[in-house]
């Protein structure tokens, strides 16, 4: 189904009320928000926390295999659950209401290779303001994979399908250096020296989580140094790839669009709330998978009100569906099996070369000309 | 901890989770807050409470008339307010806290309900108010929980042979009065200190005490010599601004220390902000987005998205009314992050910025 089939084009006025109709959703919900979330997300911590010291402790009997399991299995739990539903969530300043300096948007630090600074600016600002604006929101294919036929066809895009599977692997690696912008550097616009200054954090970064899991935590368990060290190789592993696929579930399935830059020209609030429901795709399922998720599969209400505790968002969902019907406007969401497929496909369809279909317009042409 | 492995700790942990097990261990030791137990809690008067807290070894000691902001968790939502000392330094290094409920005060009241073993955030010692070595002649003037750093100061007098003190001290009704045994007792050992109690709305009064506000004619009775003191009054605002107005020219000093809830001042007036960490006061219009205000006079903080989503503006607010213009909704609990964006001033700001 084309998408201009699937979504109506708004008129400023219903654009407006289209807008006001989730602010006051937003302005709803928000005042619920204290003390049960504030319980939650500290369990959430207790989780990471417990799940890790318990990874890491089988880890050290990892010469006897179902302890190397298990111990793989729950360090790398550990991370999936710090990175999505503790530390993604908190870096947006879902739980700066609650002041306490460990959960602070603006200052907490995560378990990947990444920088927290640099994910708050990439992620934060560029990603959700500009979300799936092309060539203003780099997380379009990473700068290394066509995703969309408007993205211009190069014959790199050939290799797609085997590069796209390293990068899931690589993937917390792939977060880490987004910033640095490297294609700049090969097209000569940054410097090596502008670089240098760039990675300094970055590599510091890395330093500290490659000592921490490859060598501090290894030569902790004496002996068994291999095995804690292939343990949490996997655990990292573990986590990228469902990292990789989560996100990418959230902007590249089938019916999600992106937008030219010349949307967000004077944008209303209505118009961008229409935009990050058209560039979202949410994952039907059940409480475990929405937590392990960090609510991710709730990426349309994420992209709608990114600070808000997403553990909200399974109670707001109902409400955005039902706007979105009476919006005329496709509420995009099925089971990760059926959401990853899509993603899948376009990785190998835009392989090759691919022309763009009609365009789905957000505004009604006749409102855009008055 | 010896200090080469509390090094090596501090290189491979950080410091979310060495908190956060040491708390599961049930230590009050913390990467670098200043975290204190509290092991004693006694009903000091009518609707007040004295806890004694035991600090980590992050509290870096007062002096007394000094206070300390105090954070604690209530339902979820960590709140700050200051208190004052109610004792001097102790040689266990155990602090001493008299706190008053009040009404709508929800910090306040939630102390009053802690019991022995909660844990509380401290924050450092700060104020003006001391009690130098060496001669000195003092008038103190308490009102209600004004008391508290007066009640310090009293019991500081033992310590400073050379310093004598007169204090008065007002409350509505007798079982109100904190500390009023322990008062009589520091009085009856120790001649330097001269009490007068005064109770405004108790029907019978006792010897000794006073049954009227702060006039010129108590004055007079108490302080004879009040040109030859220093004057410390502490209170209600009202109650500091009587003693301001009957002291000042008179006394040979006077300081006041008046309890004042941050009020937010009316759209389109000049409001002060501070900025901390770039160290500049700016005046900008109270209800004017704060990002544009301080853009306008040629700063430029952190800024993203500009419509309060993307957090990157966000800035702690140390003190003062801020008010969120999307929403409407006014901050002015210390240590709200504000989104400088969306933002305004509402009263004079401090700001961690």
């Amino acid at each position: 189904m084309s998408q201009a089939t699937l979504n109506r084009p708004l008129s400023h006025a219903e654009m407006d009320a289209f807008g006001a109709e989730l602010d006051a959703l937003r302005t709803r919900t928000m005042a619920q928000v204290g003390a049960e979330d504030a319980r939650y997300i500290r369990r959430i911590v207790a989780a990471v926390r417990y799940t890790e010291a318990a990874g890491r402790a089988l880890l050290f009997f990892g010469a006897f295999p179902p302890a190397w399991v298990l111990g793989t299995l729950l360090l790398g739990l550990s991370k999936i659950l710090e990175n999505m539903e503790l530390g993604h969530n908190v870096m947006h300043g879902q739980y700066d209401w609650m002041r306490d300096p460990h959960l602070n948007g603006k200052t907490y630090e995560w378990d990947i290779v990444g920088t927290s600074d640099n994910w708050r600016h990439t992620h934060n600002y560029k990603h959700h303001t500009y979300t799936n604006v092309r060539g203003m929101d780099d997380d379009i294919g990473y700068g290394l994979l066509r995703l969309f036929p408007e993205q211009r066809w190069r014959p790199f895009y050939l290799f797609q399908p085997l590069i796209a599977v390293i990068f899931a692997l690589l993937f917390q690696w792939g977060v880490a250096i987004q910033r640095l912008e490297l294609g700049k550097v090969f097209s000569g616009r940054k410097t090596k020296a502008e670089l240098r200054e760039e990675f300094r954090p970055v590599g510091r970064k890395m330093g500290r989580q490659l000592l921490k899991d490859y060598v501090l935590f290894p030569l902790l368990a004496g002996p068994f140094f291999l095995p804690v060290l292939l343990g949490n190789l996997v655990a990292n592993g573990m986590r990228n790839l469902w990292t990789y696929a989560v996100i990418f579930c959230g902007h590249f399935t089938a019916d999600a669009e992106t937008f030219p830059k010349s949307v967000v020209q004077n944008e209303s609030r209505g118009h961008w709330y229409l935009r990050q429901l058209r560039g979202s795709s949410n994952l039907s399922g059940g409480k475990l998978l929405h937590i392990m998720t960090g609510n991710l599969s709730h990426q349309i209400e994420h992209h709608l009100y990114p600070d808000m505790p997403a553990r909200r968002y399974a109670q707001v969902a109902p409400e955005v569906r039902a706007i979105c019907q009476r919006y005329g406007q496709n509420y995009n969401t099925g089971s990760i099996w059926s959401q990853f497929g899509q993603v899948i496909w376009r990785i190998l369809r835009h392989a090759l070369p691919s022309r763009p279909g009609k365009p789905a317009p957000l505004v009604e042409p006749m409102a855009e000309a008055a | 901890m010896s200090p080469a492995p509390n090094r090596l700790l501090r290189a491979a942990v950080a410091a979310p989770v060495f908190d956060f097990w040491s708390r599961q261990f049930g230590s009050i030791q913390a990467w670098d807050r200043c975290l204190a137990r509290v092991v004693a809690r006694r009903e000091e008067a009518r609707g007040a409470v004295t806890l004694t807290l035991q600090p980590n070894r992050r509290f870096a000691g007062f002096t007394p008339g000094q206070h300390l902001n105090l954070t604690a968790e209530v339902e979820g939502v960590r709140l700050t307010r200051s208190y004052s000392f109610t004792r001097p330094p102790c040689a266990d290094g155990r602090l001493r806290l008299t706190i008053k409920r009040v009404e709508n005060g929800r910090l306040s009241n939630a102390l009053c309900e802690l019991r022995p073993g909660a844990v509380v955030e401290l924050g450092q010692a700060y104020g003006e108010m001391s009690l130098p070595q060496g001669p000195g002649r003092y008038l103190f003037l308490a009102a209600g929980s004004g008391i508290t750093p007066l009640m310090a100061l009293s019991l500081a007098l033992e310590q400073n042979p050379q310093a004598e003190a007169t204090l008065v001290y007002w409350a509505q009704r007798r079982d109100e009065l904190c500390f009023a045994e322990e008062l009589r007792e520091l009085a009856a050992r120790q001649p330097r200190l001269r009490l007068h109690f005064a109770l405004t709305r108790e029907p019978l009064r006792l010897a000794g005490e006073f049954g009227r506000r702060l006039d010129a004619a108590l004055l007079d009775e108490v302080a004879p010599d009040l040109s030859a003191l220093q004057v410390f009054a502490c209170g209600p605002r009202g109650f500091v601004e009587d003693a301001r107005r009957l002291t000042q020219e008179r006394a040979l000093r006077f300081h006041g220390e008046a309890f004042t809830p941050p009020e937010a001042v009316a759209g389109g007036a000049p409001v002060r902000v501070q900025l901390l960490r770039s160290g500049q006061t700016l005046e900008v219009p109270s209800g004017a987005p704060l990002l544009a205000a301080l853009e306008a006079q040629g700063l430029h903080p952190d800024s993203g998205c500009r419509m309060g989503l993307c957090n990157t503006c966000a800035c702690r607010l140390v003190e003062g009314v801020g008010q969120n213009l999307n929403s409407g909704e006014t901050l002015a609990e210390p240590g709200s992050e504000l989104r400088i964006c969306i933002s305004a001033a509402r009263s004079d700001l401090t700001l961690d910025l």
